[in-house]
């Protein structure tokens, strides 16, 4: 039984996730290693690190931080508001949804990003524009989510609700909006992740700060460490920001049995 | 007083088209005030559709019902549902479950706790206030059910099959605690179930229906003493009922 314990240990979440982590570190010192690798195309993880720092010590890392979570922060909870508000009315009454629902899915499958163009032509490249751009975005994803969760409350508990004399307002508030949430914050954080896509896309395409412009600066002077590290600066953002969520996803959901 | 009458009631799904289904076919029905009722048929037979007409899920497309003559038309708490499938809220914990009616209604926290205190421990789930129903087992939440209906004090009680889903022991204990529940508070019952034992052992009146269209077939008056026992499932008066209505269902 030992062995076998040994096993499950072994085979466990935390080894297996680190141990894949770590090969493809393993794997990159490797390469960067090798006597012909070119440091310009590869740069070795020390030079990563070097930019790292000399990116802390000049302040430009603190700034582009600061920007770049501004923009995701005030866009994701821009966006994720008007869907939530949107998705219920939609997905709970029916002229609502006559209303709406033809436009957000005549809108849906337009990619976020073919905005830019027009957003910049109408308000140009200022902030406002940025936010607007992954506004969109995170409303576009998390309303779909709202609406399914509306949609797929289940009939039994309306109808005990409504039996015991509750108000149409009454049931939307005290039964489809909790039942609901499970989809809401599926919705809260496929919308986080699509916050960070468009906001470097974004700021790849017009902006004076932010981890974006760090990147684009980056290719421009053939700077290939600070771009390595500004990747792996945005990964760490989104991996926090995604964790943080499933802490509050945790709290939240505590009641219910498919808790991740 | 709580009495309900059904009154030349049919019911035509899609009325007026082609594939216009008839489920109830003039019922004419009067239950007392504070009785206990149980309606038996074959699936098909249209049982559940007059229970939840008369919840007020909706409306019958002929005739009408009423309670205590005011005519039954949409949700009303004076009917509560304990329905088949579980109702269960699982967002609230069981004492919050059990409070919910009184709360829609602006019960202050000490009503709402000295509802929860009262009706948990009648449904026999002292210790499990604080519990989510997911930790409790289907009898559980059941007991849950039930205890939340009841703690919203309605004139009616409807109960649509709603020991369907549980096993034989658990069921007749849920009985048997219905019962006491019941005579604790007269009200007036209606009960929905295939299963003869089941109504037979709790009515006083037992709503036999026949199926495709919908119609009352037989009414049969139980007048087994109360309050019932166990023991009584196995008296010559018991059988003779199961034995008569076993061979109309059969038919």
């Amino acid at each position: 039984m030992p062995l076998q314990k040994l096993k499950e240990r072994l085979m466990g979440r935390m080894v297996l996730g680190t141990a894949s982590v770590a090969t493809v570190l393993l794997a990159y010192i490797w390469v960067t290693n090798l006597p012909d690798n070119n440091p310009a195309l590869l740069p070795p993880i020390r030079d990563i690190f070097g930019a790292f720092i000399a990116n802390v010590e000049s302040g430009s890392l603190a700034t582009a931080l600061g920007a770049s979570l501004f923009r995701v922060i005030m866009g994701f909870l821009i966006g994720t508001s008007a869907a939530v508000l949107i998705g219920c009315l939609i997905g709970w009454y029916k002229v609502a949804e006559y209303l709406f629902d033809p436009l957000i899915e005549a809108v849906r499958p337009i990619p976020p990003l073919a905005y830019i163009p027009i957003i910049i032509i109408w308000f140009g490249i200022g902030e406002f524009s940025r936010i607007l751009i992954i506004t969109i975005a995170c409303f576009m994803v998390c309303v779909v989510n709202v609406i399914a969760g509306m949609k797929n409350v289940p009939q039994v508990y309306v109808d005990a609700a409504s039996t015991m004399g509750a108000t149409r307002l009454q049931v939307f508030r005290t039964v489809a909006v909790p039942a609901a949430t499970p989809f809401i914050i599926t919705g809260y954080r496929i919308a986080l992740g699509a916050a960070w896509t468009t906001l470097v896309a974004s700021e790849l395409i017009a902006a004076q700060n932010g981890l974006g412009f760090l990147l684009q600066e980056g290719r421009r002077y053939f700077l290939t460490d600070q771009v390595m590290m500004i990747i792996v600066i945005i990964g760490a953002c989104a991996f926090l920001m995604d964790r943080a969520f499933r802490v509050i996803q945790a709290r939240l959901m505590v009641w219910s049995e498919a808790r991740e | 007083m709580s009495e309900i009458v059904v009154d030349n009631l049919t019911h035509t799904f899609g009325k007026g088209s082609d594939s216009a289904l008839t489920v109830l076919d003039n019922i004419n029905l009067r239950l007392e005030s504070g009785s206990f009722n149980a309606i038996v048929g074959t699936s098909g037979c249209g049982k559940s559709t007059l229970l939840k007409m008369m919840a007020g899920l909706f409306d019958p497309s002929d005739g009408q019902m009423t309670l205590d003559g005011d005519i039954i038309k949409g949700t009303n708490r004076r009917r509560g549902m304990v329905f088949q499938q579980d109702a269960v809220f699982p967002w609230m914990t069981v004492a919050r479950n059990v409070s919910y009616g009184p709360r829609l209604r602006g019960a202050s926290k000490e009503e709402q706790a000295e509802i929860e205190k009262k009706w948990v421990q009648m449904v026999g789930l002292s210790g499990f206030e604080d519990r989510w129903p997911r930790e409790l087992s289907g009898g559980m939440r059941k007991r849950v059910d039930i205890g939340r209906v009841y703690a919203n004090d309605p004139d009616v009680l409807l109960m649509d099959e709603p020991f369907g889903a549980l096993d034989a022991q658990t069921k007749e204990r849920m009985q048997s605690d219905l019962l006491d529940t019941w005579s604790a508070t007269r009200k007036t019952v209606v009960f929905v179930t295939h299963d003869l034992e089941e109504a037979i052992f709790l009515a006083d009146k037992i709503i036999v229906m026949s199926a495709r269209p919908g119609r009352v077939h037989h009414i049969e008056k139980v007048s087994l003493p109360r309050p019932r026992t166990n023991d009584m499932r196995l008296t010559d008066e018991f059988l003779t009922i199961k034995r008569r209505l076993w061979a109309m269902l059969e038919h």
